[in-house]
C-alpha cells in the first residue's frame, strides 16, 4: 500500500502533524473529509431541488411533476457527462451547464438567467443544510494556516469552484484557504489523476511538498501517490455506522410509515460541532417538543395554503414560540411560495372576556366558562374575569335575590341550584346586560384599535393559531369583533383541541385541534391530557400576560400584568428554569425546516411517529423525565383563588403530579393510568 | 449534561430501547395508531446497528477487503 489509511480522525490528525513538518501545501478533500453529510446518499438532496423546481413551473402554469423534473435533471446532466468523456479522461459534470439546459426545458421561452440564480441558490442552501464541517480536522487547518502552510481544497464534483467556496464558508475555512479547485471547472478530476498535476503547475507547487487528506483511497489516495504526492486517507468507522443507520430510516420511512418521523429526527439530529453536552431541558426541547412544533407549523403552512388563509395571528403567548419556529422553518419548507404574513397578537382570555361582553353581554354560555375552573365560586369572580365593577351591580343582584358573594359554583360549599337559577334569570336581565354592556364598551374600542393596526380587519381569510384547548381565545376574540362588518373568517388552529365546552362553530369562526382534535378520535393523542400545562409553559412568550385593552385619547394601550408579586415573581422562575428547553426549540427550527423539506413528506406521514412520541413521552414517561419536564409553576388568572369542597378533585392526582418514589418503584403505574385514560376515552 | 445525539447514534430521550419496549407494550394493549408500528426485523436490524455497529464497521475498514470471500458465499446462499 502506498498510502496510508486511518481509521479515526484523531490518529489521522496526530500522524498527519508529523507529516506536515517538512510539507509545503496541505490539500484536503471537501465531501465526506473536511464535511460530513447528515444524509447517506448525496443525491437525496437533489429531490427538494426537483421540487422547488416544478413548484416554480407550476407557478408559471407549467406542468412538471417533481419526478419527471429530477428524471429529466439526469438524462440531461448524463448526457453532459458523456460529451465530457469524449475530450476528457474524466466524466465530468459542470452544474450552471446542465442546470441551464433542464430550466430551458422546462420553462422553454420563459427561462431568464435569474431562474438559474434561483435554483443555483436553493441547491446550495439545501447542500449547506446538509453539510456538517468536522471540527477536529478544521481546528488542524487553522493551526496549519498559522504555520504558514498552504491550504487548498479539492473536489470531484458538478459544482464549480465558486459555488463550493460557499459550501466551505460554511465551514469556516473560506479565509485560511489558498484555493477551492473543482474538478467541474477543468473537467480534470482527482479520479484519473490529472488534477493534481494541473494543480501543481496552476499553483506552483512541489508535489513532494504536498500532502494530500481524503477518504477514497483510489483517487484520493492511489491516484494522489501517483503524482508524487503524500497521501492520507480516512476511513472512520463511526461514520459508516451512522451513515448506514440513516439509510435504514430511510429506506424503512419508504414502506413503513411509522419510520418517517424518526427518519425526520435523525436528519435533525446535531453533528460533530453542533453536538454540544447541553442539560437534559435542552435535549426534551430538541428531541421531543420542537418536532411536534415543527409539524405543527408545516400543518398550519399546508391548511393556509389550501385555505387561501393570508395572515396568520399566533396567539399570545404560546404563540411567541410558534411564530418563531415558523419564521426559522417555513423558508425551507416552502421555499419561493408566497406565504402568509405572519402577525404576534397580544390577547388573553381575560383581556378578551371582557371585550367580548361590548355588544353581546355576558352570556349563558361565558358565564359557564368562568365557572369551569374550581377555584371560581361567586359572581365577584365572574366581574374579575369579564374586567366589571361588582359594586356597580349591587342593585342588579338584590333585585334577583343575589349578592356578589353568593356561591355560585357546586364544587364549592354553601352552593345551591335555586342561586344558579337566580343567576341565570339575571343574565336574562336587560338592564344588567346595559351595564355589561356599558362596562366593556372602552376595552372593546381599545382592542378593535390595535387589531385594526395589526391588520385583522384587512384580511378576509385569517388563521389564529392558538395552543389550546377549549378555543376560549379564539370564542371571546371572535364574539367581539362579530359585529363588524369587515369581521374575517377565523380559521382556529390550536395545537390541541380537548373542548370542554362545544364551540360555537359557523362559517366565519371554525376551530380545529392539528395535533389533538377531540373530535376526532385519537387514542395516542389524546395523552395530551396528561401534562398539557408543560406545552404551554414550554412555549410562553418570556413577557408578562395580558390583563386588558385601555382606550387612551391617543388610541390605545396594552395592559400587562405586574410581575413584582408573588405570582409574577414565580412565573419569571419558571421562565428561568424552562430557557434551556425553549432553547433546544428554537435551535431545532432550521434543522427540522431542512431535513422535512429534503424528505418532502407531510403532516399524513409524520403522524404514526407524533403518536409514539406522545405516547411514549407523556403517558410512559421516565420518572427522570417527569422531574426534568415538569413545569415549577403554571400561571392562570382565569383560575381564582377560592377553595372549592375538601372532597373536590380528592383521587384524581395525575401521573404527572405522583412523586418520584411512586413513578421509579411502582411496576403498573403508568398501566393503570394508562387503561383509565383509555376507558376516559372510549367512554367520550 | 448529555447530548441530543449520543455516541451510539441514537436520539437522547426516544433511543431504540424505549421504542423497543413501547412497541412490545403495544402488542398487549391498544396505545393508538401507528400506521403498521416499527416492524419487529426493522427493530433488529437498528438495534444491531445502533449497539454493534461501531465495532463491526471498524472490522469491515480495515479487514473488509479480506472478507470478500464471505460476502461471495452470502450471496451465493441467498440465491
Amino acid at each position: 500500500m502506498n498510502f496510508t489509511t486511518y481509521y479515526s480522525l484523531d490518529s489521522l490528525i496526530a500522524a498527519g502533524k508529523k507529516e506536515a513538518r517538512d510539507k509545503e501545501a496541505i490539500s484536503v478533500d471537501l465531501f465526506d473529509t473536511l464535511l460530513v453529510r447528515r444524509i447517506h446518499d448525496p443525491d437525496l438532496v437533489k429531490l427538494p431541488v426537483a421540487r422547488y423546481i416544478a413548484g416554480l413551473a407550476a407557478a408559471r402554469g407549467l406542468k412538471w411533476s417533481w419526478r419527471k423534473v429530477q428524471s429529466t435533471r439526469d438524462t440531461i446532466e448524463q448526457g453532459n457527462r458523456a460529451a465530457t468523456g469524449q475530450k476528457f479522461t474524466d466524466h465530468e459534470a459542470c452544474y450552471p451547464l446542465f442546470m441551464r439546459e433542464l430550466l430551458e426545458v422546462i420553462f422553454q421561452g420563459g427561462y431568464d438567467e435569474s431562474l438559474l440564480e434561483r435554483v443555483t441558490e436553493y441547491e446550495l442552501t439545501m447542500e449547506n443544510s446538509m453539510l456538517v464541517p468536522r471540527r477536529k480536522l478544521v481546528d488542524w487547518l487553522k493551526e496549519l494556516a498559522a504555520e504558514g502552510k498552504r491550504i487548498f481544497v479539492i473536489s470531484d464534483m458538478y459544482l464549480p469552484a465558486s459555488h463550493l467556496e460557499k459550501l466551505v464558508a460554511h465551514a469556516g475555512v473560506l479565509d485560511l484557504i489558498e484555493a477551492v479547485v473543482s474538478s467541474a471547472d477543468t473537467f480534470l478530476a482527482k479520479a484519473s489523476g490529472l488534477a493534481y498535476p494541473m494543480i501543481a503547475e496552476k499553483y506552483s507547487v512541489r508535489p513532494e511538498a504536498w500532502l494530500h487528506i481524503g477518504d477514497n483511497p483510489f483517487s484520493d489516495g492511489l491516484r494522489a501517490f501517483d503524482a508524487g504526492l503524500t497521501a492520507m486517507i480516512i476511513h472512520d468507522p463511526g461514520e459508516d455506522q451512522r451513515k448506514s443507520i440513516t439509510k435504514r430510516y430511510y429506506n424503512y420511512s419508504d414502506g413503513r410509515p411509522f419510520w418517517r418521523g424518526r427518519v425526520l429526527q435523525q436528519l435533525m439530529a446535531p453533528l460533530e460541532d453542533e453536538n454540544q453536552p447541553g442539560t437534559p431541558l435542552y435535549t426534551e426541547g430538541y428531541n421531543f417538543i420542537g418536532p411536534l412544533i415543527g409539524i405543527f407549523i408545516q400543518r398550519i403552512a399546508e391548511l393556509c395554503r389550501k385555505q387561501n388563509i393570508t395572515k396568520v395571528f399566533f396567539l399570545s403567548r404560546e404563540g411567541w414560540t410558534f411564530k418563531k419556529y415558523w419564521e426559522k422553518a417555513t423558508p425551507w419548507l416552502f421555499p419561493g411560495d408566497d406565504l402568509p404574513e405572519t402577525e404576534y397578537l397580544y390577547v388573553s382570555r381575560m383581556a378578551l372576556a371582557g371585550a367580548s361582553c361590548a355588544y353581546q353581554g355576558l352570556t349563558q354560555t361565558n358565564a359557564d366558562i368562568a365557572f369551569l375552573p374550581a377555584g371560581n365560586r361567586d359572581f365577584r369572580d365572574v366581574c374579575r374575569i369579564f374586567s366589571l365593577k361588582p359594586e356597580r351591580f349591587a342593585g342588579h343582584l338584590a333585585d334577583h335575590g343575589l349578592a356578589v358573594d353568593t356561591c355560585l359554583s357546586h364544587v364549592h360549599d354553601g352552593y345551591d341550584p335555586e342561586n344558579r337559577k337566580k343567576f341565570e334569570l339575571l343574565l336574562e336581565d336587560e338592564s344588567f346586560q346595559a351595564e355589561v354592556k356599558r362596562q366593556t364598551m372602552d376595552a372593546n374600542r381599545a382592542m378593535e384599535r390595535y387589531f385594526d393596526e395589526a391588520g385583522l380587519f384587512s384580511h378576509k381569510n385569517v388563521a389564529i393559531v392558538d395552543i389550546g384547548w377549549l378555543g376560549t381565545i379564539q370564542r371571546f376574540l371572535f364574539e367581539a369583533i362579530a359585529h363588524r362588518p369587515d369581521c374575517p373568517y377565523c380559521h382556529g388552529f390550536l395545537f390541541g383541541a380537548t373542548r370542554g365546552i362545544p364551540y360555537p362553530e359557523s362559517e366565519r369562526n371554525m376551530i380545529a385541534g392539528v395535533m389533538y382534535d377531540r373530535n376526532r378520535f385519537d387514542l395516542a393523542a389524546s395523552t395530551l391530557f396528561y401534562a398539557q400545562d408543560i406545552f404551554e409553559e414550554a412555549c410562553r412568550a418570556p413577557h408578562p400576560t395580558l390583563n386588558g385593552y385601555r382606550l387612551t385619547e391617543e388610541g390605545y394601550e396594552l395592559e400587562f400584568r405586574k410581575t413584582d408579586d408573588a405570582i409574577g415573581q414565580a412565573e419569571l422562575h419558571q421562565d428561568e428554569y424552562f430557557a434551556p428547553l425553549q432553547q433546544g426549540i428554537i435551535d431545532s427550527a432550521a434543522r427540522f425546516g431542512a431535513a422535512a423539506a429534503l424528505l418532502g413528506y407531510s403532516f399524513d406521514d409524520w403522524k404514526p411517529w407524533i403518536n409514539y412520541l406522545l405516547v411514549s413521552k407523556l403517558a410512559f414517561p421516565r420518572a427522570v423525565e417527569v422531574a426534568n419536564i415538569k413545569n415549577r409553576h403554571h400561571l392562570d388568572d382565569f383560575h381564582g383563588s377560592k377553595k372549592p369542597k375538601a372532597d373536590f378533585g380528592r383521587g384524581l392526582k395525575p401521573l404527572w403530579g405522583q412523586s418520584q418514589l411512586q413513578l421509579k418503584f411502582n411496576p403498573l403505574l403508568r398501566i393503570r393510568y394508562f387503561f383509565r385514560h383509555l376507558r376516559g376515552r372510549i367512554n367520550e | 449534561m448529555s447530548t441530543v445525539h449520543n455516541n451510539r447514534y441514537d436520539l437522547a430521550g426516544i433511543e431504540l430501547s424505549r421504542l423497543i419496549k413501547t412497541a412490545i407494550v403495544g402488542k398487549i394493549i391498544p396505545m393508538g395508531n401507528f400506521r403498521g408500528g416499527p416492524g419487529g426485523r426493522c427493530l433488529v436490524v437498528l438495534a444491531l446497528l445502533h449497539y454493534l455497529g461501531y465495532p463491526v464497521y471498524r472490522i469491515l475498514a480495515q479487514y473488509g477487503h479480506r472478507l470478500q470471500i464471505l460476502r461471495r458465499i452470502a450471496v451465493k446462499l441467498r440465491r
